[in-house]
């Protein structure tokens, strides 16, 4: 289709993807053309200076401009200047000669032999530059305190590298033109001097080039202001960018959550900071906007005038595992539903923004965040999966767990009911689900539409109209797809009517397979494009709906609802929803 | 599904609806809508459609809604024949037995009488829509089917030739010769003139043989050329109608060629019919997808807040066949395109699409709705018409004639074989909303479908992502009347990957995959319908005379002034007229963009 076009190939039509999303330019040799094409757009404002200037409206931390040690050098700039956020001095100079591949990223995992680097992120890089996503020049550097050769690192990477489905012609190749750019740099989190001898490292590799440097930190929470520190301090690109992608969990509530904020923005800057949420990278999480506001025939729908209510469903089919350390500090509030699906929430309800920029995204996401109450303990059912047995085999309780506490309350499952006090959502409830250790394993958000005012057709229906409204599902995982259920005349003879389905199967409209969260993330973080990433007023925002909840629960030592491992979980979530004259869509 | 019911077409379902329906001659089928119920209830009611409650009283007196409902009813000023009074009282008696005891004893039978029975018509869809439901048991539990006819023919010779043409459903085969036997078994043949009262009094007479002293329902399909409708209907309503039951007569188009000649034929059919008793049948109102339509848009809130001019850009009705005349011009060439789909198949889909939320599913509540819609519209004008005709085409070493090639076609006909039109219907809702219909013969293709196209996203956040084209981005739906019926909307979706790119992705309902079962051919429906007094996809006068009045101006202009088609060859999309015509609306045909 001609108005179409890919981002990832180096045809032409890439520009069009650079305009709507005004990615920064510089990152790869495929941006180059484009983003000289892109100057027309300019005057629609740049996403840097936009907002840079919104969030000095915006943010709730009031943070100034230029961090001490941003090397963003954005404060200076005005806004009739190229708007290149992360040129240094060599930045005029690289972007009025695009055509020569001057500049270099340099991707730093730290916690490089973690489970996350090796399952999601190598080979998420990998699935890029197969993809001819990444920079013509870029280097991978894994840094963890274990001792590993480069050799050593590249053998572990490789094992977990897979080529797409479709085209897996010259994997082999490619893969070991991939590991050939990878390196390995031992060192404490800690230490300023470990990190100085990385810089030395990938000075090194940069030569020669307008050095940008990313840093995946993928380690425990309590390390992550001392490897921000020692990196920004001894490792961070002396005239390039450099960003920083941050894992969750970003606290444990708003006070944990705003000191961390807080620390890590002694180090940087609002925009060096990519805070990855990976639900948003999800495609149909990233198709919602895409539905809401490019077709005509949902927007006038989308209010309390016709949706009765909205439910995000969240469901693992398994429990912790013997990996209940971490979780049992959280728990699923904080893991799933403070996060993911509030996320979507603010996704599938914030206002048309301006535009699509990442600020005016992420505007109208903390409107909508702020228009919410807080979470109240009535709209709230915990759960908690105990052991059970089925066919023979016996499944652990969440306690059996010897990563867990034996008396452990945290819970396991939570389903709650949040509502948002705006004009387009008043009333409306929405109805967050989340589990672990479940019969079922998905994500996906219902939306359930109110009753035909009047149906002529009630008589077919027979006495419960709530199984005759419709609903639209966007199945998130697995089997991604988008269904419409409506009421459809059974074909035959007479008037019977049923539920049908317009149906968007992915797999049978796009058969090429869709890419994995990390890759889009990973591809934006370089690209500097914010829009999937959490901002720290959004962050304070989710935190201030849960923290007052968590409090609570915790101090209260709320006992979860116990209910056996691959079960439907408790039955209070359907006390909960008939609260509200609901019933969760998926049961 | 549980809060569904599933009125098949099964025996002694909801007694509850027995005893409120009049119907009591079926002893299947009749609760197949349970909202049918009402309109029988209703049309007894001379006075206020608006009192359900006493319909005790309204079962005494009605005989299957024979009672012309008055209330709504402008075209009601036909005086009531006799035989009409005399059924009404004799009938009570029995209705009212039904009611109170559920006594089936006197189970009152119906005798279809198939006049032009050696027709094809005949043969290719009413014997195998009457055996198909009297497969699925939807016929009552005594019936005779006669055939009549001029030709000679014993009953033996005429069941042979039923049987030919009968199959059963794919779903269910078994005991289908059993069936089919049985079926024939009640077919018999009778031979004699179409205007001889005397041969429909020899009719009458068998007719009571097979009854047996059973109140007697008799309905008659004329399947007939138009000019002998009227000595038919005068023969049979004089000499062979039911002295007991009802009396129905479903009708065939064509209904006149104009508004006047047909005001003419509906005038000597009430000299002998009530309102009630025509079945005037358009086998398009019973398509599946047609049936379908109201139920989408009234059971959906999703789709009732779009379906005005605020978001619906432009409605098209397209029929197109991928046939000629095939040496049978002799009609067609008489009447041609407009008057043989425009008028009456696509109108009629139009005025379903477009008309207000009726009252109640009745026939009546139905029908006045979409009498209003129809009355709301502009006549057809010259210029929002392009007419085309196929001319022969040479492909792939096969030639295929031109319409003026078919023997039976006179050399220098003009009749349109094609034709685009773009109608307007001035009211709140529609108020400058185009809606464009496309019908013609020898096309590419072969199929119906109704597409609505809306209008384009305000503001659109990602027009950039769209290209220059937002014609090409607008939603559509699609509802595919045949072949392979579906309903898909066509939204824009991103396409998976990396980066932002648009396309168009269908939300679709085949059919074919969701269900299973076969859909039955309209003329089951319509016969069942008929059968059950249920009116709501038949034609009523008014209706048939708001539809003619939107035509026959602008068919007059095209005869008078010898307006000459637009040539186009045999097997091609049609003229490129029919583009032109759109796109002074603003409109692009949704069936030739792909």
């Amino acid at each position: 289709m001609a108005r179409c076009y890919s981002p990832c190939s180096s045809s032409p039509t890439t520009f069009l993807s650079l305009s709507s999303f005004k990615h920064e330019g510089l990152v790869s040799g495929r941006m180059r053309v484009p983003e000289r094409r892109n100057t027309t757009l300019i005057s629609h404002g740049y996403p840097s200076l936009r907002s840079r200037k919104q969030f000095e409206l915006k943010s709730s931390n009031g943070h100034p401009l230029n961090a001490v040690s941003s090397p963003d050098g954005l404060g200076g700039k005005s806004s009739t200047e190229e708007p290149v956020e992360n040129r240094g001095k060599d930045g005029p100079v690289v972007y009025s000669e695009p055509g020569k591949a001057k500049s270099t990223i340099s991707v730093t995992v730290v916690g490089a032999s973690g489970d996350l680097a090796k399952k999601k992120i190598f080979p998420a890089l990998f699935a890029l530059f197969y993809e001819d996503c990444l920079p013509e020049h870029f280097t991978i550097f894994g840094y963890a305190r274990s001792k590993m050769s480069d050799e050593e690192l590249r053998n572990m990477i490789s094992e977990t590298l897979t080529c797409r489905i479709d085209k897996s012609e010259n994997c082999s190749d490619k893969m070991d033109q991939f590991l050939q750019r990878c390196f390995y740099h031992s060192g404490l989190y800690g230490s300023e001097e470990n990190f100085s001898e990385l810089d030395k490292k990938l000075r090194e590799k940069e030569v020669g080039r307008l050095p940008n440097r990313l840093f995946y930190l993928s380690i425990p929470p309590n390390i992550f202001v001392d490897v921000v520190r020692c990196a920004i301090s001894r490792a961070s690109s002396a005239n390039g960018w450099t960003r920083v992608i941050v894992e969750k969990p970003f606290g444990r509530d708003l006070a944990s959550s705003g000191e961390l904020t807080r620390c890590l923005k002694q180090y940087l800057s609002e925009d060096q900071i990519f805070r990855i949420d990976h639900y948003l990278g999800k495609e149909l999480v990233e198709n919602l906007s895409v539905l809401r506001f490019s077709n005509l025939v949902f927007e006038p729908l989308w209010s309390r005038n016709y949706i009765r209510n909205v439910q995000l469903i969240f469901s693992e089919d398994f429990g912790t595992e013997g990996r209940g350390g971490y979780f049992d500090n959280y728990g699923i509030i904080r893991d799933i539903m403070q996060n993911h699906l509030l996320q979507i929430l603010a996704l599938f309800a914030m206002e048309t923004p301006v535009s699509l920029d990442a600020e005016d995204i992420r505007n109208e996401k903390v409107k909508v965040l702020r228009s919410m109450m807080p979470l109240q303990i009535d709209d709230l059912i915990v759960g908690q999966y105990k052991g059970h047995s089925a066919g023979g085999k016996s499944y652990p309780g969440y306690t059996d767990d010897p990563t867990v506490p034996n008396d452990s309350l945290t819970p396991t499952f939570a389903a709650a009911a949040l509502f948002i006090h705006n004009a387009r959502w008043d009333g409306v409830p929405f109805l967050m689900k989340a589990g672990k250790a479940l019969h079922t394993k998905g994500a996906e958000i219902r939306v359930q539409f109110r009753h035909v005012p009047g149906n002529l057709y009630k008589r077919n229906f027979g006495t419960d109209l709530d199984k005759a409204t419709n609903e639209l599902v966007l199945r998130v995982q697995p089997d991604e797809a988008i269904y419409l259920r409506i009421n459809n005349k059974v074909p035959g003879i007479g008037m019977r009517l049923d539920r049908s389905d317009l149906n968007l199967l992915y797999k049978t409209r796009y058969p090429k397979g869709i890419p994995d969260a990390y890759e889009r993330l990973l591809l934006d973080a370089m690209e500097g494009e914010r829009r999937l990433f959490i901002r720290s007023d959004e962050l304070d925002a989710a935190w201030a709906l849960f923290t007052p909840l968590l409090k609570e629960l915790e101090e209260r030592k709320i006992a979860p609802e116990l209910y056996p491992y691959g079960s439907r979980g408790p039955v209070g979530a359907h006390y909960l929803a008939a609260k509200y004259n609901v019933r969760w869509g998926d049961l | 599904m549980p809060t569904l019911y599933s009125p098949n077409c099964s025996y002694s379902v909801y007694y509850s609806r027995l005893a409120t329906s009049s119907s009591s001659s079926l002893s299947g089928c009749q609760h197949r809508i349970t909202v049918s119920s009402i309109p029988k209830r209703l049309h007894s009611q001379n006075v206020s459609f608006e009192s359900p409650r006493n319909h005790r009283r309204n079962v005494v007196r009605m005989q299957g809604g024979e009672v012309a409902a008055t209330a709504s009813l402008p075209a009601n000023e036909t005086p009531m024949t006799t035989f009409k009074d005399e059924l009404l009282k004799i009938k009570s008696s029995e209705e009212f037995k039904d009611v109170a005891g559920f006594d089936f004893k006197e189970e009152p039978t119906v005798s279809i009488t198939v006049v032009g029975a050696s027709g094809d018509l005949a043969k290719k869809k009413i014997f195998p829509a009457l055996f198909a439901l009297y497969y699925e048991d939807c016929l009552p539990k005594h019936f005779t089917v006669f055939g009549y006819a001029r030709s000679k023919m014993t009953d033996a010779e005429f069941r042979d030739m039923v049987n030919k043409t009968l199959t059963c459903r794919i779903d269910k085969r078994e005991n289908c010769s059993e069936k089919m036997d049985q079926f024939l078994k009640r077919c018999f043949y009778h031979s004699g003139q179409y205007d001889s009262e005397e041969n429909f009094a020899d009719l009458d007479k068998k007719l009571k043989e097979h009854e047996g002293g059973r109140v007697s329902n008799r309905l008659y399909y004329l399947s007939i050329p138009p000019n002998i409708f009227i000595d038919a209907v005068r023969c049979a309503s004089s000499s062979a109608s039911s002295t007991n039951g009802w009396t129905r007569v479903i009708v065939e188009k064509p209904f006149g060629r104009d508004s006047e000649s047909s005001a003419a034929l509906t005038r000597e059919l009430k000299h002998y019919l009530e309102e009630d008793q025509i079945f005037r049948i358009d086998h398009y109102l019973g398509k599946e997808l047609v049936e379908n339509l109201s139920v989408l848009r009234f059971s959906n809130l999703i789709f009732e807040p779009l379906w005005s001019r605020q978001y619906i850009r432009n409605v098209q009705l397209i029929f197109s066949e991928d046939f000629g005349t095939e040496g049978r011009g002799g009609y067609f060439d008489h009447y041609g395109i407009i008057r043989d789909v425009l008028q009456n198949h696509l109108l009629q889909i139009l005025a379903l699409f477009a008309m207000e939320t009726p009252v109640r599913l009745d026939a009546e509540d139905i029908r006045n709705e979409k009498v209003k819609v129809l009355r709301s519209m502009k006549p057809l004008q010259l210029e929002d018409l392009v007419i085309g005709q196929y001319k022969s085409h040479t492909r792939g070493g096969i030639t295929y004639p031109s319409y003026t090639d078919d023997k039976t076609v006179p050399k220098g006909s003009l009749t349109p074989t094609f034709a685009a039109a773009a109608l307007f219907i001035d009211n709140a809702r529609w108020d400058g909303v185009p809606f464009l219909m496309k019908a013609g013969k020898a096309l590419h293709t072969k199929r119906a479908e109704i597409r609505v196209q809306f209008r384009h996203v305000p503001g659109n956040l990602y027009s950039k992502s769209l290209g220059t084209d937002l014609d090409q981005a607008t939603n559509e739906l699609v509802i595919r009347v045949q072949p392979d019926e579906a309903v898909y909307l066509k939204i824009n979706n991103k396409v998976p990957g990396l980066g932002m790119r648009l396309d168009n992705s269908h939300l679709n309902l085949h059919y074919a995959a969701r269900y299973s079962k076969e859909i039955p051919c309209a003329y089951e429906r319509l016969l069942l319908d008929a059968i059950e007094g249920e009116r709501r996809l038949f034609i009523r006068s008014d209706e048939l005379d708001a539809a003619w009045e939107l035509f026959t101006p602008v068919l007059k202009e095209v005869e008078d002034k010898k307006i000459i088609p637009e040539y186009y060859p045999y097997g091609s999309r049609g003229p490129v007229g029919a583009h032109y015509l759109a796109a002074r609306y603003n409109v692009r045909w949704g069936d030739l963009c792909i």
